[in-house]
């Protein structure tokens, strides 16, 4: 093994693999994926909390600072079935229905304000945080009492589904999957496929390279591409948080597993054709656990069959149950022990690789 | 510089490609290894190139058994395969400078070396675009990049048009001068014979003649001369007389058709390589 022949051979497959359609399209696609999602289901482009308001009392100082607010996008409705409308399908996380006199019930100590708040079930805890307190100063605004010292009746409903976690939180585990599996996969057994036809495999091993040069170079790339694609899907969908040390341990061995398993693959595979068939019919192998996941009421043992399960669980973990390393230990020694077994394979593979090269030259 | 003892080789599945073959090259000597497809000259000349392992006999190459070598080896061996293998995504100079930075030792600039084949106009294309003869010329020229003492060459001028065959054969003859072991595998005799110190035949596995080319050509050849002849002022067709070689100066109807005739041509009967193949293995070279 030599470090400055692994260091050209990772330069001359960057460069390479800039123009190899597949290796972009791998790459390419989880960002499209990630931005599409998050511009379709809001997480992107509506951080922005949402309130509806039906005002039946025209009641111009309470709505006014609302509608003034810069972080929260208020819209007035003309009629509550058009509020509850916009709740429903979630337009609007809040919608708030004023009745007639409730300007007037805001200017009177003594008089109890009542109103409805609808919730929209899916709407984020931010959000409803945020919004909260801005319909609470709203409230108190111009009349200089505090909100402890008004009588207020709510008349809270929940419309739409109730569920925790959005559409982008769901779908991140299949994104993830797809940015390091597929990203640590497809790099090295493209480029190992590409160096077998057009028979530079055998140039270079016959220079002071060795085999184990070219495979470790070719692991690599797929290794920090796997890495870096992680850690971005990570950062689009806001899921880099928590333990970020812990998370880039997880993005390692996944990548690490994942280039060992594509330098595998490439290595067995007659040609470019044979992969493609490999990941169209065993693909779903990979992404299950993620697209398990988009389904909540799914058992959660299923996933648990995948070895791609241990790779995506602790990410999860971590982002979004604030995990640390001991809850994710399990997780963690499953997958060093996929990477040993797969580097284990590795090994038999370029033996037999070598023996190939010498017989198909 | 190379010597091969007893060298056996059986492919995995049972075919044994060489059986038991001995030769020895000399430092500075451009050696031929000769033979038809399938007679075992790349099986060989894999083995040489530690491509193929698990033989057995006893090999020496650069005072060190072969497989005490490891990928230094490479350091003091070029190789070019008969088949291009470059990147066609890159260009000729591109493809060069990578294989260059490859080696720990001197090596030699890629534009010198472009300029050596002819290429030095096409070093910015892509070999994508690469005719397979350029292709060939790259390969050659690649095998010479880091000065190597032993150069391992299959078929170095197939798919080149004369010109750059010559240029070719120039080179080699070029770098014999500079002192490097040349083994060249290949099944066309006329290269063989314009530049092989020495050449072996192989056939079925087995080194049967091992010889200079010269040497070959007055051993198998006939000591004979003929002479096509013509008689001026005449509308007979051209004629045709053979001579022993041996007294040629004392053979009076030699030199009367010399001296009353139109000579358009005398040739020695010196067998060609191919004829000497054909006439000891008993096998053509297809």
């Amino acid at each position: 093994m030599d470090i400055q022949r692994i260091a050209v051979l990772i330069g001359k497959d960057a460069r390479l693999g800039a123009t190899n359609f597949m290796v972009l399209y791998v790459l390419v696609m989880p960002v499209v994926l990630s931005l599409l999602i998050a511009l379709v289901f809001g997480d992107l482009l509506a951080q922005t909390p949402r309130l509806g308001i039906y005002d039946a009392s025209a009641s111009e100082q309470f709505t006014r600072p609302l509608l003034d607010h810069p972080s929260i996008n208020t819209t007035i409705y003309d009629s509550e079935e058009t509020l509850q409308s916009a709740v429903e399908r979630g337009s609007e996380e809040i919608g708030l229905s004023l009745p007639a006199g409730f300007a007037a019930s805001l200017e009177d100590d003594s008089a109890e304000v009542v109103f409805t708040a609808y919730r929209w079930g899916e709407a984020g805890v931010r959000n409803l945080l945020l919004l909260e307190s801005a319909i609470a100063r709203a409230m108190t605004a111009g009349i200089g009492s505090s909100i402890d010292q008004l009588p207020v009746t709510v008349n809270a409903e929940q419309i739409g589904s109730a569920n925790t976690q959005t559409w982008s939180q769901r779908l991140l585990p299949l994104l993830l999957i797809m940015s390091i599996v597929l990203g640590g996969l497809f790099f090295p057994a493209a480029s190992l496929l590409d160096e077998k036809k057009d028979r530079t495999l055998v140039a270079l091993t016959s220079t002071p390279t060795s085999l184990l040069d070219v495979y470790l170079s070719k692991t690599l790339m797929g290794f920090i591409l796997s890495g870096i694609m992680g850690s971005v899907i990570l950062l689009i969908n806001g899921a880099f948080v928590g333990q970020v040390a812990l998370l880039l341990l997880v993005i390692a061995l996944g990548g690490l597993m994942s280039s060992s398993f594509g330098i595998i693959l490439g290595s067995v595979s007659k040609d470019m054709d044979t992969f493609m068939g490999i990941i169209k019919g065993a693909g779903i192998l990979l992404y299950a656990p993620g697209i398990l996941k988009i389904f909540p009421q799914v058992p959660e043992w299923i996933g648990r069959i995948f070895p791609t399960y241990y790779l995506m669980n602790p990410l999860l973990e971590v982002t979004q149950n604030g995990a640390g390393f001991a809850d994710i230990l399990i997780d963690i020694v499953v997958m060093a022990v996929l990477v040993a077994v797969l580097l284990v394979l590795l090994n038999s593979v370029i033996g037999r690789q070598q023996q190939k090269l010498a017989l198909e030259t | 510089m190379l010597s091969v003892e007893n060298l056996s080789y059986t492919y995995p599945g049972g075919a044994q490609a060489v059986r038991g073959i001995d030769f020895a090259i000399e430092e500075g000597e451009i050696f031929g290894f000769l033979g038809p497809s399938g007679a075992g000259k790349s099986t060989t000349q894999k083995v040489l190139i530690r491509l193929l392992r698990g033989f057995q006999g006893r090999i020496t190459v650069l005072g060190k058994p072969l497989n005490q070598w490891d990928d230094s080896y490479y350091e003091q061996v070029g190789v070019a395969f008969e088949l291009p293998n470059h990147y066609q995504k890159l260009t000729a100079s591109e493809n060069l400078s990578l294989f260059r930075s490859l080696y720990s030792g001197d090596t030699l600039e890629p534009a010198a070396l472009l300029e050596m084949v002819g290429l030095k106009d096409d070093a910015d294309t892509r070999l994508s675009q690469f005719s397979k003869g350029m292709q060939m010329r790259l390969n050659f020229v690649r095998s010479l990049i880091h000065k190597p003492d032993l150069l391992f060459l299959d078929e170095p001028t197939t798919g080149l048009d004369p010109v750059n065959g010559q240029k070719i054969k120039d080179i080699l003859r070029q770098q014999k001068e500079e002192g490097r072991t040349i083994f060249l595998t290949t099944h066309d005799m006329t290269v063989a014979d314009q530049i092989c110190d020495r050449v072996a035949f192989i056939v079925d596995g087995e080194v049967t003649l091992i010889d200079s080319p010269r040497n070959l050509r007055l051993q198998h050849g006939r000591r004979r001369v003929t002479v096509e002849y013509h008689h001026d002022g005449t509308s007979a067709p051209t004629q045709q007389a053979e001579f022993p070689l041996d007294g040629l100066g004392d053979s009076d109807e030699f030199l009367k058709i010399l001296r009353t005739n139109r000579i358009e041509t005398i040739h020695t009967q010196e067998a060609t390589l191919e004829d000497i193949f054909i006439q000891t293995t008993g096998r053509s070279l297809t």
